[in-house]
């Protein structure tokens, strides 16, 4: 993480996010900034809302009360199911990233190489999305997030289905665009490796709310008792209490 | 299951279904004329990917044409041994060209191209788009602010544009073809006195309202497809319920607009 100038704005800021589906209430009121050159950890149960509030985040759904502000319009999510265009090629699906740009097809090609190689997939411009191993379309999927350069970077479950050596490479990656691009970054993960090497501020959901937050060591050893039990994935605590029983 | 809400054990009631339905329905055209302006702004202003047009063109057109071509075909000679049975018995075996032609032309030309392009068009964009919108690359699409109606509805409605009509037109002629066969062979009709009648009875007037027609059909297959495909949320089960829907809409569409056109045009006066 970059230091932090006083007053500094930050890039993403939210006010109090309610949002429900149909009368299921998914979050009761999150806030949270973030700055430039920061990667905010956003960690908690499967189905607490985490997807969620990235898609309110870059408008894919609105909330119910609240308020985004974003100091950037250019943002890259990569979204948990890869969600790669299956009709077209990898080099394809990059280049619509970029068609807004309108570049020349030399400038095209040469940064959609660039970003190939970053993850490992030079050689594969040509193949259908289809035909990739999940592991390898979520790399595309990253590589079309970061295609221009976002100042705000969303990652939902980056490294997961990735083998731990690609797992590595890619919070290298993460660490290395934040700092690089100064991004404001958000990583939502189950991985232990990605919210401890890769976050600068951790953040824990539990039912629609945020319960802890603090750096990764101090994560590591909390005594809260959502975090801890989160931390050391123990059955005992308060998270998910009677979920799997009757 | 204990999470599951409790099943609703009361009757249904007809009135509150039918109310349903319709608040459904008047929500869908909605969508669909929404959708159709949005299209012909891009398409107005030529914003029309033409390689894309270029793909779907073929998969809307070449790969219907054997399908219509077969329907066509066998429509053809049913209502030519029918039509060449009756003339028959009044002696009026010159004048099978022309009512062949014209039911051709006016009515079972389009309609035949309209109901199979619907059919496999029509569900295979209504299973596409639902597909893409469950596995986000719709969503994908608008995060990189690609306007899914630009990049996905446009040139499947151009192509539609370019290949209904000609499936039509072709209907059109596979069905005379039949027409001069079973002429020939059930009424000893030669084939230039069927072509002389054909030529006797079809006015530019009938291209012009089986253009029409045609247009209209292609315009509602497309239209129902992409919207419904693009409101679709939720998991694969939805995917077959959305085909099923473009189905039923688009034929019933296809049919009542049909007869529209058909009594705004040949109204007995
Ligand atoms: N479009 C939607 N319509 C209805 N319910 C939804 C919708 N999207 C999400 N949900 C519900 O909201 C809840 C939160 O979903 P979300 O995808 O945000 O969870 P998550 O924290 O990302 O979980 P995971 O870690 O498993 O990815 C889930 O219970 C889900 O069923
Ligand atoms: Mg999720």
């Amino acid at each position: 993480m970059s230091p932090r100038k006083p007053n500094e704005e930050p890039v993403l800021e939210l006010k109090n996010i309610h949002k429900s589906f149909g009368d299921r209430q998914i979050l009761r009121g999150v806030s949270f900034n973030v700055y430039a050159g920061e990667m905010l950890g956003l960690i908690g149960p499967s189905g607490c809302g985490k997807s969620t509030i990235l898609k309110i985040i870059c408008g894919l759904l609105e909330p119910d009360e609240g308020e985004v502000i974003k100091r950037s319009d250019e943002i890259g999510l990569v979204f948990q199911g890869s969600a790669l265009l299956n009709s077209l090629t990898v080099r394809e699906n990059l280049a619509i990233a970029l068609q807004r740009r309108k570049l020349s097809k030399t400038e095209e090609n040469r940064i959609i190489s660039e970003r190939l190689k970053m993850v490992g997939l030079e050689g594969y411009e040509e193949y259908s999305p289809t035909k990739l191993s999940g592991g390898q379309q979520k790399r595309t999927s990253f590589a079309r997030a970061i295609v221009n350069d976002p100042k705000i970077i969303l990652y939902d479950e980056p490294t997961t289905g990735l083998d731990p050596v690609m797992s590595t490479i890619i919070e290298d990656y993460m660490i290395e665009l934040e700092q690089k691009l100064q991004a404001a970054c958000i990583v939502v993960t189950h991985q232990y490796s990605t919210w401890t090497r890769a976050g600068d501020r951790i953040l824990l959901m539990h039912a629609g709310k945020i319960v802890w937050e603090g750096t990764p060591e101090e994560g590591i050893n909390s005594e809260d008792q959502y975090m801890k039990q989160f931390a050391h994935a123990t059955r005992e605590g308060p998270m998910l209490a009677g979920a799997f029983e009757g | 299951m204990t999470t599951s809400a409790p099943r609703d054990k009361r009757l249904p009631n007809p009135y509150r279904m039918v109310e349903d339905q319709f608040a459904i329905g008047v929500q869908l055209l909605g969508q669909v004329l929404i959708l159709w302006f949005q299209t012909l702004s891009y398409m107005v202003r030529g914003q029309i990917d033409l390689k894309e047009t270029v793909r779907q063109a073929y998969m809307i057109g070449v790969l219907s044409f054997v399908v219509v071509g077969i329907t066509a075909l066998f429509t053809g000679f049913a209502m030519s041994l029918q039509i060449s049975r009756e003339l028959v018995q009044f002696g009026a075996d010159t004048a099978i060209g022309g009512v062949v032609s014209l039911a051709l032309v006016r009515e079972i030309g389009p309609i035949t191209a309209g109901v199979i392009v619907a059919g496999r068009v029509g569900s295979s964009v209504a299973a596409e788009l639902t597909t893409m919108m469950i596995t986000e690359q719709i969503d994908a699409l608008k995060v990189m602010r690609v306007d899914p109606v630009k990049f996905l509805v446009v040139p499947r409605y151009t192509a539609a544009l370019v290949m209904i009509p000609t499936l039509s037109v072709y209907a059109m002629f596979i069905g005379l073809i039949a027409g001069i066969v079973i002429a020939q062979g059930a009424a000893n009709v030669p084939p230039d006195t069927f072509m002389d009648s054909v030529k006797q009875t079809i006015l530019d007037r009938d291209f012009s309202v089986h253009f029409l027609k045609s247009i209209i059909n292609a315009t509602l297959i497309i239209m129902f497809s992409c919207a419904i495909g693009l409101h679709t949320r939720g998991g694969a089960e939805d995917v077959g319920i959305a085909t099923t829907r473009t189905i039923v809409w688009t034929m019933i569409s296809i049919f009542i607009l049909n007869f529209v056109v058909t009594s705004l045009t040949y109204a007995p006066r």
